[in-house]
C-alpha cells in the first residue's frame, strides 16, 4: 500500500525493472535456500530421527504442560496487571497530589527496569525474606509478580491515554447535569474509554505472553524450558528443540497480536472510536495513520 | 559482608565492567537495528514482490518470537548446525535483528503518516522518486519517527538484559551473580543496579522528548 503512495503507476520500463528485480531476488532466495539445506545436511541436522521422535505422544504431553505453563502465567499476570493498571490510572487521574506523585514514580520506575532484572529481583528477594525455610513464592509467582510490576505500569499508561483521548465535552456535559466525579468516571468516561483502548490492551497482552519466556532463567517450567528439555530424552539437538520452541511461541503471540490488529481495524473503519496514542504499539500507530488518511482526504 | 564499603570493595570493578558491557551491547545492537530497519523498510515499500514478502515475514517473525529464544537459537541452535559464534557477537546481532524488526515498523509508520497528497503534489511538480523522498517524504516522516525511535532505544537498552541468558555478563547478568552471593544483600544490589539503569534511561528520555518538541513546531 505504501508503494502505491510513493511510486507512480509504472510504465513499460518500470515494469521491466520490477520483473528483473523479482527474478534476481527469486534466484538469490533459491541460492540461500540451497546453502541452508547443504549446511543442515552436512551437519546431520536433517536426519529423520532427529525430527520424528520429537512428535511422539508422550513428548506432546510434556510440551503441552510447558505451553500450559506459559499461558497460565500470561493469563494470571494479565488479569492482575489489568486490575492494578486500572487502579494506578485512576490514582494518577485523581486530584490528590500525593497519589499522582506515587503513581508517576511507580510507572516511571517499573517501565525503566529490564523485566529480566525484576524477575531475578523478585525471585531472590523472596528467598531472602523466606529465610531458611526456602522460597515461599516459587518460580511461577516470581515470574507473575515481576510481570505484574512491569505491566501494571504499561497498562495504566494505556488506560490513562484512553481516558485522556476522550473529548473534554463528555466530562463537562456529565458534570453540568450534576454528576459527581465517580459517576462521571464510571457511567460516562470509562465505558467509552475502555472501548478505545481494547486493541492496545490486547497488543500489550501479546507482548506479556512473549515475556513469560524470560521465566526460563529462574527455572519456571514454561515452553522454552520444556522445549529444551526434549534434548534429554530424544535425538533432537538444540537446533530442532529451539526451532520447535520458536514456532510454538510464534503461533501463540502472533494469534494474540493478530486479534489486536483485527479489533483495531474494525474500530478504525467504523470511525467511531480511536485507541490510545502510544507510539510504541501497532494498534495505536495504525489508528494514527487512519487519522492522517481521514484528515488528508477530508481536507482534499 | 554487612556494609557498603565491603560490598563495593568486592564488586565495584565488576559492576563497572558490567555497565560498560551493557552500554556496548546497547549501542552496537542499536546501530545494527538502524541499518536492518532501513534495509527492511526499503524492501517493504519497494515494488518488487519477493522483497516485500521477505520484509513482511522478517518483521512478523522477529516481533512475535521471544528475544530469549532468538538468542538461544543463534547460539546453541546454529552451534549444532556447525555455525559456532562467540557469546557477545551472537547477543548483539540477535538483539540488533530483534530491534531492527521494530525499527522497520516504526520507519514504515513514519512514511505512511505523510499524507498522500504530499507525494502527489511532489510528483505534480515533476520530482523523481529520489527527489520526492529527499525533499518531501523523509523530512516530514523524520519528525513522526523521533518518538517511536526514542521508545525503541529505551526498549533496546532494557533488552540488553536478555544477553545474560547466553553468558554475556552485563549488568543484569552481574546482578544475578551477586544475588547468588547471599552475603552481598539483595536490596543493596537492587538499589545500585536499578540506579545505574535509571541513570542511563532517564536522561535519554529527556533528550528524545526535547528533540520531539524541537521538531514538532516546525511541522
Amino acid at each position: 500500500m505504501a508503494a502505491n503512495v510513493l511510486i507512480e503507476e509504472l510504465g513499460p520500463r518500470g515494469k521491466m525493472r520490477v520483473r528483473i528485480g523479482t527474478a534476481a531476488a527469486a534466484v538469490l532466495a533459491i541460492l540461500i535456500a540451497a546453502w541452508v539445506y547443504s549446511e543442515l545436511d552436512s551437519s546431520g541436522q536433517l536426519a529423520s530421527e532427529r525430527w520424528t521422535e520429537m512428535f511422539s505422544w508422550s513428548n506432546f504431553r510434556f510440551l503441552r504442560e510447558g505451553m500450559w505453563g506459559t499461558l497460565k502465567a500470561a493469563a494470571v499476570a494479565g488479569a492482575l496487571s489489568l486490575l492494578f493498571g486500572f487502579v494506578l490510572a485512576l490514582m494518577r487521574l485523581s486530584d490528590t497530589t500525593a497519589l499522582r506523585i506515587f503513581t508517576v514514580g511507580w510507572v516511571e520506575l517499573f517501565r525503566a527496569l529490564p523485566l529480566l532484572l525484576m524477575i531475578f529481583a523478585v525471585f531472590f528477594i523472596d528467598i531472602e525474606l523466606s529465610g531458611s525455610g526456602g522460597a515461599t513464592l516459587g518460580t511461577f509467582w516470581s515470574v507473575v509478580v515481576a510481570l505484574v510490576l512491569y505491566n501494571s505500569a504499561v497498562f495504566s499508561e494505556i488506560f490513562r491515554a484512553g481516558v485522556l483521548s476522550l473529548p473534554s465535552g463528555q466530562t463537562e456535559a456529565a458534570q453540568s447535569v450534576g454528576m459527581t466525579y465517580w459517576q462521571t468516571m464510571f457511567t460516562v468516561v470509562l465505558p467509552q474509554a475502555v472501548r478505545r483502548m481494547i486493541p492496545a490492551l490486547v497488543a500489550a497482552m501479546a507482548t506479556l505472553t512473549k515475556d513469560v519466556s524470560l521465566g526460563f532463567v529462574i527455572g519456571y517450567a514454561e515452553f522454552v524450558r520444556r522445549g529444551r528439555g526434549l534434548r534429554n530424552f530424544t535425538e533432537a539437538t538444540n537446533f530442532q528443540a529451539l526451532l520447535l520452541v520458536a514456532v510454538g511461541y510464534f503461533i501463540v503471540v502472533w494469534l494474540i497480536a493478530k486479534g489486536a490488529d483485527i479489533l483495531e481495524k474494525r474500530q478504525a473503519t467504523t470511525g467511531k472510536v480511536r485507541s490510545a496514542d502510544d507510539p510504541d504499539d501497532d494498534a495505536a500507530r495504525g489508528t494514527a495513520i487512519a487519522d492522517q488518511i481521514a484528515l488528508s482526504s477530508g481536507a482534499g | 559482608m554487612s556494609n557498603w564499603s565491603e560490598f563495593l570493595d568486592t564488586y565495584q570493578s565488576a559492576i563497572i565492567d558490567a555497565t560498560w558491557l551493557t552500554v556496548q551491547v546497547a549501542c552496537i545492537s542499536f546501530a545494527i537495528a538502524i541499518v536492518v530497519g532501513i534495509i527492511v523498510v526499503s524492501f517493504r515499500v519497494s515494488p518488487i514482490p519477493p522483497l516485500v514478502a521477505f520484509a513482511t515475514a522478517f518483521v512478523a517473525l522477529f516481533r512475535n518470537t521471544p528475544l530469549i529464544v532468538i538468542m538461544l537459537l543463534g547460539l546453541f541452535g546454529l552451534g549444532d548446525v556447525g555455525l559456532v559464534f562467540e557469546f557477545f557477537p551472537t547477543a548483539v546481532v540477535a538483539l540488533g535483528l530483534y530491534s531492527g524488526a521494530y525499527m522497520a515498523e516504526a520507519l514504515r509508520a513514519g512514511i505512511n503518516a505523510v499524507p498522500q497528497g504530499q507525494a502527489e503534489a511532489g510528483r505534480a511538480l515533476g520530482l523523481g522518486f529520489i527527489q520526492l523522498m529527499r525533499y518531501v517524504v523523509i523530512p516530514q516522516s523524520v519528525r513522526t519517527v523521533i518518538a517511536p525511535i526514542g521508545n525503541l532505544w529505551v526498549a533496546n537498552f532494557k533488552n540488553t538484559a536478555v544477553a545474560s541468558a547466553i553468558s554475556v555478563t552485563e549488568l543484569t547478568g552481574q546482578s544475578q551473580r551477586m544475588f547468588n552471593d547471599a552475603s552481598a544483600g539483595v536490596w543493596r544490589i537492587l538499589f545500585i543496579v536499578a540506579g545505574i539503569y535509571l541513570l542511563f534511561l532517564i536522561p535519554t528520555g529527556f533528550v528524545f522528548r526535547a528533540l520531539e518538541s524541537r521538531y514538532a513546531i516546525k511541522r
